[in-house]
């Protein structure tokens, strides 16, 4: 049996079980931890495989969000209708920003998903009567999964979060593989060449956007399910950056890195805030020395780890979970 | 009549302070290809330190208006030979994310040192009068501001166009390794942009205090302004930063008076409609 | 394939043997009742402040804690026998961030009260939590109207304001004293927004005219073209609410551009706070507001809270300090009267709901339906003396009640 599923069952079967010998209090932080999770891969998905370093993803966590709390509210109790709705509203998002937004390169496209972000924020916010303003939406109630289970206690909220982004990874691993997932590592490498090839590169990026900004919006009705509240805050341009830091810090262009990256960056915060106020300072300090020492991530500490230790052995699994990336991304020249 | 007199000097008051601000970050991006996330921050450092000297120490606002900008510019200095030099090898994305994790750190030594309130800083007692213009009563501050930006505007345009200095800036921004081949010390050059660029990042912060205050996390304010300015401008150019200041002005102002609800909306559509329609900006090259 | 299954076999061993001994999340999370076990021993009481100390409103953060660390150090930090813990989490304003620290006081630090925050937002975000937990709350600033109308709770209680009753109050006294015409202008937030709204019905009701509004997004810097509408032939006032750094530029702005002395300027109590005055010269001069504190207000209690904040800290209390004050004492008096022992939230509430004090603000209790704040609202007007603007209460309305829908 390959190695590299064993260990993604084995750590399945761990995270199953947390919730046995960790209090609520860590269980709750574990789920925050996953859904942060989901939204880092899926801009991985932009960023790492594609190359496209976008800083306007938190639109799609919002639209997600916000669609799915409305649904919630006034339609329906049921997770899949409501999650489905947050779905569809992402991906209409995602469909109008990535047609304008893909046209562009490096720092246009940049500038360009951060401007779309930033008037769905401004939409957000204005538009009270829908959205709550800056109040945000709140009082959204547990919802249903099938007809009587009520995913009325954080545990349930936990394993509900759990399985779909288990499922969602193990789509994702097989993704990479796929030749679609290869055009997309392709376009990141050289988008000329992959041009003269004869593939039409302007589809591929849009293809890649509307996954990104689809999964993107799961995340944000997750988080709607699990904290019952969103507000205009979440969709700002520092929620963007922030996600931006955590696959970065993580791994770009791994499958494992950004999940990594959120956790890192949750027990930062959470426990860093606990001891002091200047705990912006410290994110930035051990930004910056990620950036200089550790351009790959902690996945690629990990990695570099792996291959002075072992220095024989063959890392063929590692290929399953992993591809490395050049940094170098369409901002140069 | 006189209103809408009124909006037009408040929208060149604004655009100009804009282009005071804004200059910096485009010469940096321009020759460097380093978008400097920390210029936000290097502006308000200028504020900070320029509150201490004049509100604080009591010295007069010329004296801040000398001191604050060589300042900033020193300290620029120090930046770029301690954290960007060594980091050339890495690609332009890395400093970027650099400058980045810099604005986090400047973010907590501000309220550390300044604490948290926000803080206001006093005109020069002779400008702090209104003078009747139509009907209308407009701060003299502001009218000063308008004339020193128009100044500014002025020496960096004649700079950049007619001295030998402004020649090998120009060149770098077009090719950068020819430069080099001809014998200019390309790094030399560098390390004076980013010079030239703190500097008027803290002119700016001095000149901007009276009208803007300071207060923490303003510094992401200014940053993305200053953004919004650099795209519509284009790179490269001090004419078309100097344009674009006064259009984002123009158009912010006249938004808030007329629809203030939208007025956020509209400066973002206009960025991104810029982005779409001409990329390099309105008067900018193409950056690859 | 043997590998996994010794691998896994092991670890669900494992799992099992330190389920049986730790307290896990299943354990714990099946019973719904929280039952802390606190029986008549001498673990001190665990009072949450969920308060910001970075972000925008971290001043008002700071000062709420001031007021309550104040209140609780004159008590020796104990009550009625028991020890007093105030535990303080920061919330950056962030609901995210503010559920997160939320989680973290009720289920790791185990807290028997919360008290706080600053933002509605924040408020709004934590009902649902503390409600479903029991968790007695009484929030000591966020004044959303809803908190105590539509998402009203056994379990929450208000002893900082309503923005209703501030708007409100201004509304009436306006049309009596200001003018029958006025423009409204507020910034461009849920806060401004409520508060305006209730200023407009108010004023309208008692028969006066609403020029014109206008509202200006949140943390603006440039309020001349604001002010260029607003300066209009005709009208008697105009009404304004900002607060922090949007009153201190407004305020400025407000006498560069000339309307200062030409048109009155009334508004909230924000727009000329002790925190915010300093920073605005002498332009805040003949600004009347409504607020319900002063720092001038002229009794025993509030002398003596003000002598003693200003020994402790070296600076004026400004409105939250007060308020900050005014919850912990209303805490204390809870706790005496249950004689320390606050195992059951049921009680705890219900005790609150009875408490009524003298405190730096007057006499305040609270609506037994809404669970508000029942209180005087007062009008200050801004003056100059000895060089320095300093306010003076020039008019009372007694026991201001927030009707509830």
């Amino acid at each position: 049996m390959k190695k590299g599923p064993v260990k993604g069952t084995l750590l399945f079967l761990l995270m199953v079980l947390v919730p046995f010998f960790l209090s609520i209090y860590y269980v709750n932080i574990l789920s925050e931890i996953l859904i942060l999770s989901v939204f880092a891969v899926s801009l991985n998905i932009l960023v790492g495989q594609t190359g496209l370093v976008s800083l306007g993803h938190a639109a799609f966590f919002g639209a997600g969000a916000y669609a799915t709390g409305l649904a919630a509210l006034k339609f329906s109790t049921n997770i899949f209708i409501t999650i489905g709705i947050g779905l569809i509203f992402a991906l209409l998002l995602a469909l109008i920003i990535g047609l304008l937004s893909t046209k562009a390169h490096g720092f246009y496209f940049l500038m360009l998903t951060l401007a779309c972000s930033q008037i769905f924020y401004s939409i957000v916010y204005q538009w009270t009567n829908v959205t709550g303003g800056s109040n945000g939406l709140s009082g959204i109630a547990p919802v249903d999964v099938f007809g009587g289970l009520r995913l009325s206690n954080q545990v349930f909220v936990y394993y509900f979060i759990l399985v779909v982004i288990a499922i969602l990874l193990f789509i994702l691993s097989r993704f990479l593989h796929s030749p679609l997932g290869a055009v997309f590592i392709g376009i990141k490498e050289n988008e000329e060449r992959m041009k003269s090839i004869g593939y039409n590169t302007a589809l591929y990026k849009n293809i890649s956007f509307l996954i990104a900004g689809t999964i993107g919006g799961l995340a944000g009705g997750l988080y709607v399910i699990f904290n019952g509240f969103i507000s205009p805050n979440d969709v700002y341009w520092t929620a963007s950056g922030s996600v931006l830091i955590m696959v970065l810090i993580g791994g770009v262009g791994t499958l494992w890195g950004p999940v990594i990256g959120a956790a890192f960056i949750v027990i930062l915060e959470t426990i860093i805030s606990s001891y002091t106020e200047n705990w912006m300072m410290i994110i930035g300090a051990a930004f910056i020395l990620f950036v200089i020492f550790a351009p790959n991530g902690i996945v690629g500490i990990f990695n570099n780890l792996k291959s002075t230790l072992f220095k024989r052995q063959k890392l063929e699994h590692e290929t399953l979970k992993m591809i490395q990336m050049k940094q170098e991304t369409k901002m140069d020249g | 009549m006189s209103a809408l007199l009124l909006q037009l000097m408040n929208g060149l008051s604004y655009g100009v302070l804009l282009f005071i601000i804004t200059s910096g970050i485009t010469i940096v991006f321009g020759i460097l290809g380093v978008l400097n996330l920390a210029h936000g921050s290097l502006y308000v450092l200028g504020s900070y330190i320029g509150y201490s000297l004049i509100m604080e120490a009591g010295l007069p606002f010329w004296v801040a208006l000398m001191a604050v900008p060589i300042l900033i510019a020193i300290i620029g200095l120090v930046l770029e030979i301690v954290m960007l030099r060594p980091t050339y090898k890495l690609g332009h994305l890395s400093q970027v994310l650099l400058t980045f994790g810099l604005a986090y750190i400047f973010h907590d030594i501000f309220s550390m040192m300044w604490g948290k309130n926000i803080l206001v800083v006093n005109p020069p007692e002779a400008l702090n009068v209104s003078v009747e213009i139509a009907g209308n009563a407009i701060p003299a501050y502001r009218l000063a501001l308008i004339v020193i930006g128009i100044v500014m505007a002025v020496l960096l345009w004649y700079t950049q166009e007619k001295t030998k200095w402004g020649a090998v800036i120009r060149a770098g921004l077009s090719d950068k390794e020819m430069v080099g081949g001809l014998g200019v010390n390309i790094h030399f050059v560098f390390t004076c942009v980013f010079f030239l660029g703190s500097l008027m990042a803290g002119l700016g912060g001095v000149l901007g205090s009276p009208i803007l205050g300071v207060f923490p996390g303003m510094e992401f304010q200014i940053l993305i302004l200053s953004l919004v300015v650099l795209v519509v401008g284009g790179l490269g150019s001090v004419t078309g930063t100097f344009i674009a200041s006064l259009l984002v002005g123009f158009v912010e102002t006249f938004s808030r008076y007329f629809v203030p609800e939208l007025s956020l909306i509209i400066t973002f559509a206009l960025m991104a409609l810029v982005l779409v329609a001409r990329p390099q900006g309105l008067t900018g090259r193409r950056v690859a | 394939m043997k590998n996994f299954k010794r691998n896994g076999s092991i670890l669900i061993l494992l799992v099992l043997l330190l389920s049986a001994c730790s307290s896990g999340a299943i354990n714990t999370s099946t019973s719904k009742e929280k039952t802390k076990g606190k029986t008549n021993d001498n673990s001190p009481i665990k009072i949450g402040a969920l308060l910001p100390s970075t972000g925008v409103y971290a001043s008002l953060g700071e000062n709420l804690l001031n007021g309550m660390n104040l209140y609780f150090e004159e008590q020796n930090f104990e009550v009625a026998g028991k020890k007093i813990e105030i535990i303080h989490e920061d919330t950056e304003a962030d609901p995210q961030v503010a559920l997160r620290k939320l989680r973290k006081l009720t289920d790791q630090d185990q807290i028997d009260i919360l008290t706080g925050p600053v933002s509605t937002a924040v408020a709004y975000a934590i009902r649902d939590e503390v409600d479903s937990k029991k968790l007695p709350f009484l929030d000591s600033h966020a004044g959303g109207n809803d908190l105590t109308r539509a998402k009203r709770s056994n379990y929450i209680y208000r002893s900082s304001f309503s923005s209703w009753q501030i708007g409100h109050s201004m509304g009436e006294w306006a049309y009596k004293n200001i003018g029958k015409k006025i423009y409204v202008t507020a910034a461009d937030y849920a806060f401004g927004h409520e508060v305006a709204e209730a200023f407009k019905e108010a004023y309208t009701k008692a028969g006066g005219q609403i020029a014109g509004e206008v509202y200006p997004p949140l943390g603006n810097n440039d309020y001349s073209s604001y002010l260029g509408k607003m300066n209009q032939k005709g009208i008697d006032g105009i009404y304004a609410f900002y607060a922090g750094s949007d009153a201190v530029r407004f305020v400025q702005q407000y006498d560069q551009y000339g309307l200062k002395g030409k048109i009155p300027l009334i508004g909230s109590g924000w727009l000329t706070a002790e925190d915010t005055r300093p920073q605005q010269g002498t332009s805040p001069e003949g600004i009347k507001a409504s607020i319900f504190w002063d720092y001038s207000l002229d009794t025993p209690e509030n002398k003596a809270f003000v002598q003693a904040y200003e020994k402790k800290y070296n600076k004026r209390p400004s409105i939250e300090s007060a308020e900050g004050y005014d919850a912990a004492m209303i805490l204390a008096e809870a706790i005496k009267k249950l004689d320390g022992d606050v195992s059951d939230p049921n009680k705890l509430v219900e005790t609150i709901s009875s408490i009524e004090i003298n405190s730096p603000r007057g006499p305040i209790k609270f609506d037994k339906e809404t669970h508000n704040v029942i209180q005087n609202l007062y009008i200050v007007e801004t003056g100059i003396v000895n060089g320095k603007t300093e306010n003076k209460v020039i008019d009372t309305i007694p026991q201001v009640v927030d009707p509830g829908k």
